[in-house]
């Protein structure tokens, strides 16, 4: 065959299914071949062609979309567009995104040549129905989405009124008075204060098991330090706290006033498959491998999520909310493998996990606290428990972390005291490329464990932070070194060669300079959240940032973050490994006006910091 | 008011030409090509028929240097048509220049198997009888045909032409700014208009790119454009 028309044969056979089929037959696929010109804006199929038509694209970006502009679908170059092959009434539309050069076949000619190729056929068979699936997918989402966790508020959950008793009501007493009403748990109230809370299991481990007496009063077996949630939180908030504190009953207040009881199962009756779920499947689970089996669900979860169109911080919290229960379940069962802890402790969790934006796929970044009372024979207790977790965690898709920021490192396995030297020393006497590797630990949170142990810290910490300019001024220099990826005339500048040729990195030039501004003000005005959006919210209205300034970093955090996040959605769904390289023909024109918009709100603020210091 | 155009009077010329000499013409593959009458000048653009052609050359110079290679693609209501491409190289006299060869990329076996120069010009006018012949930098194509004609009929007949080249050029002169002739390349046109990279200097690539670029550039007006604002 004549090399013009091989060029064009070995860009046809690179695309699936096509790559099935045997050069001859290629060969005369490519002799099928019309080529079309279509200008941005313009729909298919192109002017002067009615005859059911398949298109490839050799160049350029199309749209799919419902009769409403409902965006279905994106092809760019390489792309088989099979909307028009087939006899249906789908009123879906395709338009150029830009101006597009398109290999155009005559759908029944091509059906003649492949047809001893039965994969071949199938895939421009099955789309009709795919495309089907695909809205009727829709469908159920958007009524999931209706009922999601995150729009409804705990008062529609809670019951109300909730059963109270007073201390001295005797154990039998409370235990008839839950049956009568039907109630798993009951709270103890003394002049309207709340003292705890007594469910069915503290009847059945703390008082049969350990052969207590029914007439004891109820305040011996009741929790004391009880857990409350306030009613204008968000049902999710409250399955955070639940997952977090390991606790099913979660007692609802309004300005410290008792207002009702939510638990577990009432937000779990409320989702399907989600998030709630998966949580507690994992508090279920009996081994490791069982946790293994648990994790395959995550991408899945977060493809589900993205395309339910949840926020970016919402999918962030639910992945960083599973990761916590994976940890605890692990934990839990290292502590029965290892025995009780010698003395107090805290696993903690840094980086993203840490700042509850954590992404399925992500690298494990943890560390471990512990007391002060520590002798060093209990350092093969704490060895052997890092060990057990992190594989754990490896075996369940959350990678060891490559700068070894993990419990299992000698050096972040660490007592009270010397985590407070850690921060003294950072702070007091910054060191820039120290900073770059310790900005993670500013982010930490408790994950399971004495919490006071790391709080003691971050107090102590955040009182130098506040005062010392040096470690901030360090801290922005290094936060400054990200830029936008934004050239002269605000035009994209993509990255230039590689394997993410023409991309741009959302991580590394967008969601990482957020990131770090929020942590800078964050710790210049003492704010103890790691989260970054309630890091910018928290530090509204402060000699850091401004409340339009806020406002303008939250918008564009959650642009970035939502991009990010439906990019990811469509690696999973596409079987990829997600990564951060977005090339911007996966995006609308709209989309890139945005990004631009957000780019140089983190510009903006870069500079002003860069003037500050 | 149409033969007044100063266009008009000189396609009308070509016309006329191919009448008179359509009398004199022998018979055989030149005659074959001058009975049929060229596409009048009102036709829009996605009426018009068209050949996109491409010449590869021992040289610049129609008569001491030889025609290689043609290649050739139909273009017919805005769609190239792949199927009716047409590649073929010529069994030219001589051997060829090694400065050439690294262009063309033809070498001596190649064309030693090539075809006799009349049966390619023959197929080529077979080709592109009744159709408007659409080449980038019409001078090559358009003298190089010519002297094949004549060398092989005693005469040339005349061709109506749409030269890409031209195309661009007159819109840049009419925004009356400075540009750089290099800007007229086809490859430099193509990225202008973010067509993908090609296999140049094949003579069918280089048809089909041509043919491409005319795609562009039309669909760039947005109207469909009648064949006097495009023709030479």
């Amino acid at each position: 065959m004549d090399s013009a028309l091989i060029e064009i044969s070995e860009f046809i056979q690179a695309i699936p299914p096509m790559d099935l089929l045997p050069s001859n037959i290629i060969e005369q696929v490519v002799k099928e071949i019309s080529i079309c010109y279509v200008r941005r804006g313009q729909s298919l199929p192109p002017e002067g062609i009615v005859e059911k038509n398949l298109y490839i694209l050799r160049k350029g970006a199309l749209s799919y979309t419902t009769e409403n502009k409902e965006l279905l679908g994106k092809y760019s170059e390489g792309d088989i567009c099979t909307a028009f092959c087939l006899n249906n009434n789908d009123k879906a539309k395709v338009t150029s995104d830009e101006d597009t050069l398109l290999y155009s076949i005559n759908y029944n000619n091509f059906h003649q040549l492949v047809n001893e190729y039965p994969d071949v056929l199938a895939f421009f068979q099955q789309t009709s129905e795919q495309r089907l699936n695909k809205k009727m997918l829709q469908v159920n989402e958007d009524a999931i989405l209706n009922s999601s966790l995150l729009n409804s508020s705990i008062a529609h959950f809670c019951h109300d009124p909730v059963v109270t008793v007073s201390p001295d009501t005797s154990i039998q007493q409370a235990a008839i008075l839950m049956t009568e009403q039907g109630f798993s748990c009951l709270v103890i109230i003394q002049n309207n204060q709340l003292l705890g809370i007594v469910t069915d299991k503290d009847i059945r481990r703390r008082c049969v098991a350990q052969g207590l007496g029914i007439d004891q009063p109820v305040s011996a077996i009741m929790t004391d330090d009880m857990t409350t949630i306030d009613i204008k939180s968000t049902a999710y908030d409250a399955l955070m706290m639940m997952t977090q504190k390991h606790i099913h009953h979660l007692p609802v207040t309004a300005n410290s006033e008792l207002k009702g009881m939510v638990t577990v199962t009432d937000l779990m009756n409320n989702e399907g498959q989600n998030a709630v779920n998966i949580t507690s499947v994992i508090h279920k689970a009996k081994s490791v491998d069982e946790l293994t089996e648990i994790s395959s669900m995550i991408p899945k979860l977060q493809i589900r999520m993205a395309k339910l169109g949840t926020t970016a911080d919402h999918v962030g919290k639910s992945i960083s909310a599973i990761t916590m229960a994976f940890t605890i379940r692990l934990i839990e069962m290292a502590e029965k493998l290892l025995g009780p802890p010698p003395v107090p402790y805290a696993w903690l969790a840094a980086g993203s996990q840490g700042r509850q934006e954590q992404f399925a796929h992500s690298d494990q970044d943890n560390a471990l606290i512990i007391s002060n009372d520590m002798q060093p024979q209990h350092g093969y207790w704490f060895k052997d428990l890092a060990t057990f977790v992190s594989d754990g965690l490896a075996a369940c898709g959350f990678i060891y972390c490559p700068g070894n920021v993990m419990a299992t490192n000698p050096q972040w396995c660490q007592t009270q005291k010397k985590w407070s030297q850690y921060f003294a020393q950072w702070i007091n006497t910054p060191e820039p490329k120290a900073l770059i590797h310790c900005s993670t630990f500013f982010d930490l949170i408790t994950v399971y464990g004495e919490s006071s142990l790391l709080e003691q810290v971050r107090v102590k910490m955040l009182k130098k932070t506040r005062s010392s300019t040096l470690f901030i001024a360090h801290l922005s220099r290094n936060a400054l070194n990200l830029r936008p990826p934004l050239g002269f005339f605000r035009d994209f500048v993509l990255i230039q060669d590689g394997e993410n040729k023409a991309t741009l990195d959302l991580k590394h030039n967008g969601i990482a300079p957020i990131v770090d501004l929020a942590r800078i003000y964050a710790l210049s005005e003492g704010i103890s959240s790691v989260n970054t959006i309630e890091r910018l919210k928290q530090a509204a209205g402060t000699p850091s940032l401004t409340k339009a300034s806020a406002a303008n970093l939250i918008d564009a955090y959650e642009f970035l973050s939502m991009l990010r996040m439906m990019h990811q959605a469509n690696k999973l769904q596409q079987g990829q490994q997600p990564n951060n390289y977005l090339s911007p023909k996966e995006i609308s024109k709209l989309e890139r006006e945005h990004l631009k918009d957000a780019f140089k709100v983190i510009k903006t603020m870069q500079d002003s910091r860069q003037s500050t210091y | 008011m149409l033969n007044h155009h100063p266009l008009t009077r000189w396609l009308v010329g070509l016309e006329a030409q191919r009448k008179r000499m359509l009398k004199k013409a022998p018979a055989g593959p030149l005659r074959d090509f001058l009975s049929v009458p060229f596409p009048p000048l009102y036709t829009p653009l996605n009426h018009i028929p068209i050949l996109a052609v491409d010449f590869e050359t021992t040289g610049l110079d129609a008569v001491q240097d030889k025609l290689l290679s043609v290649g050739c693609v139909e273009l017919s209501n805005n769609q190239i048509k792949l199927g009716s491409s047409y590649h073929q190289i010529i069994n030219t006299k001589g051997s060829l220049k090694a400065n050439n060869v690294t262009i063309h990329q033809i070498t001596d076996d190649q064309k030693d198997q090539g075809k006799p120069l009349a049966e390619v010009v023959e197929q080529l006018l077979k080709r592109l009888a009744g159709r408007v012949m659409l080449v980038h930098f019409a001078r090559i194509e358009r003298q190089f045909l010519r002297q094949a004609c004549l060398e092989l009929y005693g005469m040339a007949p005349p061709f109506p032409i749409i030269d890409t080249l031209v195309v661009a050029k007159r819109r840049l002169d009419k925004r009356d700014v400075a540009y750089d002739p290099s800007e007229l390349r086809l490859l430099a046109l193509r990225a202008k208009y973010d067509l993908p990279e090609h296999y140049a200097h094949n003579a069918l690539n280089d048809a089909i790119a041509t043919a491409e670029l005319l795609l562009a550039q039309v669909s760039e007006r947005g109207e469909n454009i009648p064949l006097q604002q495009l023709i030479l």
